[in-house]
């Protein structure tokens, strides 16, 4: 076997495990970091890829390696806002838990309005 | 044969550089001048939209523009055919609606230089306008994979507008799932490209055969995109997601957003992988739209909150949008899947301004009782009637009855059905419109009781129903206006229909 | 434009333009005089419009909107309009303190303009458009006193007349790819019919639309509910007129062709059986106006009756022979439904006359010699030949008579308590049009249209056959009279029973899949749902290579 399906290996392994700590963990920082772990993956495929498929001469199709440049800067972009979105969450409920359950019971946060009212129009009306 | 840059493709540059330009400047200037760039930049966009149909409809044939002169595979290319363009029209016609009713609940505060929320919302309007025209536009798998992600970017804030923990649980929800599905996507290019190496939609679909390379690559895309769209069983972000975010953004994700990945999955297996596609294939995914019909109905008829009730009938749409796939591949003639992809994309449309102007109606009832329990609708009629009548009107529009553009989706399918012989889908879509109408008549039902005191309620600015009403109206006779320009979906597509044979 | 073209236009116009101006809350309110006007180019129409117009209504690439008259048809609008003008006219004063008078008329108006557009529709498009409207317009008059049972009734009206509109839609589609050149006229749909592809399907979907919409049993169930929920003037035209649209459709769409006789039979068959059905479970009922409901399924199920026999009999001349039937009946239940209010609202002693005119009008409808009703049944004998069918017949006729007195005994005995009491000159005028109207107007068309000789009607062969049934009717209904008490107690739309279980068990199965939905809701639910669903797009595109 040559080094670029060792690669592939490597690769197709990164993005099962990614995969499974997406799937798996209920911890959102976990999720965040597992999308990371399986994007890496994808890339080193993306990389195999161009390997094998590059003209005599280059070491690889450069096409591919735009690819693997704007996916890492998509994937960068994701998991910034996932983090801002998960240090609000955080900071309003106390929880970095995606279940509806953890949302019970905590301090901290003006409790969601029996009735089913929107707390938003309220804010809005008082903010005005 | 090479593309080139047919006459009048520059339109399209100028119908994207409009929200991107507005992107731009709302960014830089901030504050409520956010407000007024988006307003501005709606009518520009619909002059380019209006441009590229007329240029459309004199010479016949779809629009094509190659970046920087280069043609595929080298370069890429923006083209448009008559499903892009039928899809711009609907979109600006939909965000014109949304931003001139967001105007009042997103207007940025006297005295404040700049708040947070009105801000976001002008901001990812902006946004998703932008994003979705790529999506409408773009030509080749990888420029669709950037846009798709700018579309979920775009929209994941507009969830957790009011930043309540809830939302923003719904929020992270939607973004995860959604990257989950883009990653599977950006798999299946890569493999794409290192088995054919293009990217382009119009070349790919002469070199793809049914390898195992292509069949995997399409899977993985498909199932991508699926859960981008949220197609049952790949539903679990969307009710939330949707009920939580505020009226106009809500109107925005349910009718414009969801459209986005969906228009993907048709480039995908009609442009593209045509040849490739098996009716085994189509079964299954109509089967996966009749499990939403279903489940997404029947959940919503016991929801007890009104907009988790038209969240749930977002869910059930979809399904339905997803009808057309083994009428068009099935299809026995060139005609009778003309008719079919007319008739997913009319369903398509009709499901984007009704459920924009639901959705909107929704928030008006939320804001005037102050709650949203559909048992305690009672009077709302009374207090309300514009925006019981919108309700009302958008609820024929998705039942499927004349003269709204569902009846005439409606139609165009079940001809299909019948023709090809697929008697499940006829008792299928037989079946939505009697569910969709049983929730439908379960809210107007409670609304249209008298009580016998006048309902309290806090008015609601007249204007904001009067344009709720106009999108429903637009929404109920749309079937009327549709009548004439159903051979515009055809334009551009018949290289592709014949190559896909 | 000629006077036929306009006069068809203004059909639809006229109630289309009072129904925009509802959208004003001012203009809806003071709605309900102008609802007697609101038919009246209709009833000129039916009048004057010469048979074979045609009025192109929209164009839009390359679908027409046509409106035509054909002789059916003149018949049921003329006297729909004319029902709807009575009714119109007795709403005016029986809705007139109500404070949802607003949107009563504006219902009013809307099942008011579909049912109209049905009988003038001459494509299949517009026809289903006019379906739909008059099945909201019907079903938010249902609604009106916004009981528990109104929402009851409205809804299962609702839920059964759109699935029956499905089918027709289905049925409509069908023929509609039959059809030359994907013509859309009813015209042509019916002449390509006993040749098309689909012929046995889509006879069973049109009988079985159409037949929902007329009332047909096992599919009347939503008659009695709806009957007893709507205010009065609404069931005088729901009883009256809409259920007419299904035999309107029948007339239209099913040829009197060789290739459609044992579908002719088999029509007949469901009719009759629905006749007689019909009659039993209505003497069981106490309420004035579910016994008129079951009559009306009785009536309808014997126009069914005829037009299936003259299909099988090929007599050219069903289409309007079955629609003069159909305009008795029009007449009378619209009459008989007014008659109601109006006992309700006067005192015992002074109903005799009323009373007396009502019982010549009901006997009528079982045939009593020289009424309308007599003639009506002497009209279609032809149709329905001289087998079984013509002895049915005679069966039927003595069960509408019982069926009738039954009626007028329930609402004798519902008069005003107060013995000064008196019915409202608003009120009483329309009952009287429309019991001079049930008269006169079959004699009328039946002379008018030389459907037969005065000589015919008063022989004394026609005489004694129509005089017996009604004898015998009588008796039994005397003997009912007596041991009433002893009949079972069935509650009105007995076989909604059923409905009431299907919907319970329907509940169970939705808690159920909202429970699933639950569970596929779970993150990790999902995020396997999501790989296994790429799994299964790959065998599913491999299976097929």
């Amino acid at each position: 076997m040559n080094s670029a399906t060792w690669y592939g290996l490597l690769g197709a392994t990164l993005a099962g495990i990614g995969l499974y700590g997406l799937i798996v963990h209920p911890h959102v920082l976990r999720k965040i970091l597992s999308f990371n772990l399986l994007g890496s993956g994808v890339f080193l495929i993306a990389g195999v890829v161009a390997r094998r498929g590059a003209d005599a001469g280059l070491p690889g199709d450069p096409v591919l390696q735009g690819l693997v440049i704007t996916g890492i800067i998509v994937a960068f972009s994701a998991t910034a806002l996932a983090v801002a979105l998960l240090l609000r969450l955080a900071e309003t409920a106390n929880t970095a838990s995606l279940s509806p359950g953890a949302l019970e019971g905590r301090a901290g946060d003006a409790p969601l309005p029996a009735d089913g009212s929107d707390p938003g129009v309220a804010r809005r009306r008082e903010g005005s | 044969m090479q593309d080139v840059t047919t006459p009048g493709g520059h339109w399209l540059v100028l119908a994207l550089m409009v929200p991107v330009a507005g992107l731009l400047l709302a960014v830089l200037f901030g504050g409520r001048h956010a407000e007024r760039i988006a307003l501005a930049a709606l009518p520009l966009g619909a002059i380019a939209a209006l441009a590229i149909v007329m240029q459309m409809l004199s010479s016949g044939a779809a629009l094509v523009y190659c970046l920087g002169n280069w043609a595929p595979p080298l370069g890429i290319v923006l083209r448009a055919d008559g499903l892009s363009v039928a899809m711009m029209v609907t979109t600006v016609v939909v965000l014109t609606a949304i931003a001139l009713f967001a105007r009042i609940d997103f207007a940025t505060p006297r005295g404040a230089r700049e708040a947070r929320a009105p801000f976001v919302f002008w901001v990812m309007l902006l946004g998703v306008w932008a994003a979705l025209l790529v999506v409408f536009l773009a030509g080749d798998f990888f420029t669709l994979y950037v846009a798709l992600e700018l579309v979920a970017f775009a929209a994941v804030p507009l969830v957790s507008l009011d930043g309540r923990a809830e939302t923003l649980q719904a929020a992270l929800r939607y973004l995860l799932y959604a990257l989950a599905g883009s990653v599977l996507y950006l798999v299946g290019t890569v493999l794409i490209y290192g088995g054919y190496g293009t990217l382009d939609i119009a070349l790919l679909a002469d070199r793809l055969r049914a390898e195992p390379v292509a069949i995997v690559a399409v899977a993985l895309m498909t199932a991508g995109l699926l859960a981008k769209t949220a197609l049952f069983p790949l539903h679990l972000w969307l009710p939330p997601a949707h009920a939580g975010a505020p009226a106009a953004a809500s109107a925005l994700l349910s009718g414009l957003v969801i459209k986005g990945s969906f228009f993907l999955v048709i480039r995908l297996w009609l442009d593209a992988f045509g040849s490739v596609m098996t009716p085994a294939a189509a079964q299954l995914l109509a089967a996966l739209g009749a499990g939403a019909i279903v489940v997404g109905s029947v959940v919503a008829l016991q929801q007890a909150r009104l907009k988790l009730m038209v969240a749930y009938s977002t869910v059930a749409q979809i399904g339905y949008l997803f009808l057309m796939f083994p009428l068009v591949l099935g299809a026995a003639s060139a005609g009778a899947a003309a008719a079919a992809l007319a008739g997913g994309l009319l369903q398509a449309i009709s499901h984007a301004t009704a459920k924009a102007a639901m959705f909107m109606a929704a928030g008006l009832v939320y804001a005037a009782l102050g709650h949203d329990r559909v048992a305690d609708l009672r009077g709302a009629a009374r207090a309300l009637p514009l925006t019981i009548a919108a309700f009302a009107l958008s609820g024929i529009a998705l039942i499927g009855l004349p003269p709204a553009g569902g009846f005439l989706a409606k139609w165009l399918l079940l001809s299909s059905a019948l023709e090809s012989a697929q008697w499940w889908w006829v008792v299928v879509i037989a079946l939505g419109g009697l569910l969709t109408a049983a929730y439908v008549f379960l809210v107007l039902s409670k609304a249209l009781t008298t009580t016998a005191e006048p309902v309290v309620i806090t008015p609601v600015p007249r204007s904001s129903e009067v344009i709720v009403l106009a999108l429903a109206i637009v929404s109920a006779l749309l079937g009327v206006a549709a009548l004439a320009p159903l051979d515009l979906v055809l334009i551009g597509r018949d290289e592709v229909m014949s190559g896909a044979r | 434009m000629t006077t036929s073209n306009a006069l068809l236009v203004g059909t639809l116009a006229l109630p289309l333009v009072l129904l925009a101006a509802c959208l004003w809350s001012a203009a809806r309110d003071r709605m309900l005089p102008w609802l007697v006007v609101a038919p009246l180019p209709a009833l000129l129409a039916a009048l004057g419009v010469d048979r074979g117009t045609t009025v192109t209504l929209i164009a839009a690439g390359s679908y027409e909107g046509v409106l035509a008259l054909d002789a059916p048809g003149a018949l049921l609008l003329g006297v729909a309009a004319l029902l709807w003008s009575a009714a119109g006219a007795y709403a005016a004063t029986y809705q007139r303190d109500l404070p949802n008078r607003g949107r009563f008329a504006a219902s009013w108006l809307l099942c008011l303009t579909g049912c109209l557009g049905v009988f003038v529709a001459a494509d299949m498009a517009l026809l289903y458009l006019t379906l739909a409207s008059m099945t909201l317009g019907a079903s938010a008059l249902v609604f009106q006193d916004e009981s528990a049972g109104a929402r009851r009734a409205a809804g299962i009206y609702l839920g059964l007349a759109l699935a029956g509109e499905t089918l027709v839609l289905v049925a409509m589609i069908l023929l509609a790819q039959a059809t030359p050149e994907g013509s859309l006229l009813i015209r042509d749909a019916a002449l390509v019919l006993p040749s098309a592809a689909h012929r046995d399907l889509i006879v069973v979907l049109l009988i079985v639309g159409f037949g929902l919409k007329a009332g047909l049993v096992p599919l009347h169930v939503w008659m009695p509910l709806a009957h007893a929920a709507a205010p009065m003037p609404a069931s005088a035209v729901l009883s009256g007129v809409v259920v007419k649209a299904g035999v309107i459709g029948l007339i239209r769409f099913l040829p009197v062709d060789a290739g459609l006789a044992d579908w002719g039979n088999l029509l007949a068959i469901v009719g009759m059986f629905t006749a007689l059905y019909a009659v039993a479970i209505g003497i069981t009922q106490p309420h004035p106006k579910v016994v008129l409901a079951y009559s009306s399924v009785s009536q309808m199920g014997f126009t069914a009756a005829v037009i299936g026999m003259g299909i099988a009999n090929l007599e050219a001349a069903t289409p309007v022979l079955a629609a003069f039937y159909a305009t008795h009946h029009i007449l009378v239940k619209g009459a008989m439904f007014l008659l109601v209010g109006i006992v309700a609202a006067t005192a015992g002693t002074r109903l005799r006359g009323t009373l007396l005119l009502a019982a010549v009008l009901a006997v009528g409808l079982g045939g009593l010699p020289l009424t309308g009703g007599a003639v009506a049944k002497l009209a279609v004998k032809g149709p329905l030949g001289s087998g079984w069918a013509a002895t049915v017949a005679y069966a039927s006729a003595v069960g509408t008579t019982l069926l009738m007195l039954h009626f007028l005994r329930r609402v004798a005995a519902n008069s005003a308590a107060e013995p000064s009491a008196r019915a409202a000159a608003g009120l009483r005028w329309p009952w009287l049009v429309m019991a001079v109207a049930a008269i006169v107007v079959p004699w009328a068309i039946y002379l008018g249209l030389s459907l037969g000789t005065v000589a015919e009607a008063i022989a004394p062969k026609a005489l004694w056959a129509s005089l017996w049934p009604v004898g015998v009717g009588a008796a039994l209904a005397w003997w009912l009279a007596r041991a009433g008490d002893r009949l079972p107690r069935i509650p009105p739309g007995d076989v909604a029973v059923g409905i009431d279980r299907g919907v319970a068990a329907g509940a169970r199965a939705g808690v159920a899949l909202l429970r699933a939905d639950g569970v596929l809701r779970q993150w990790s639910v999902a995020g396997v749902s999501l790989l296994t669903l790429a799994a299964l797009f790959v065998l599913a595109i491999m299976a097929g290579h």
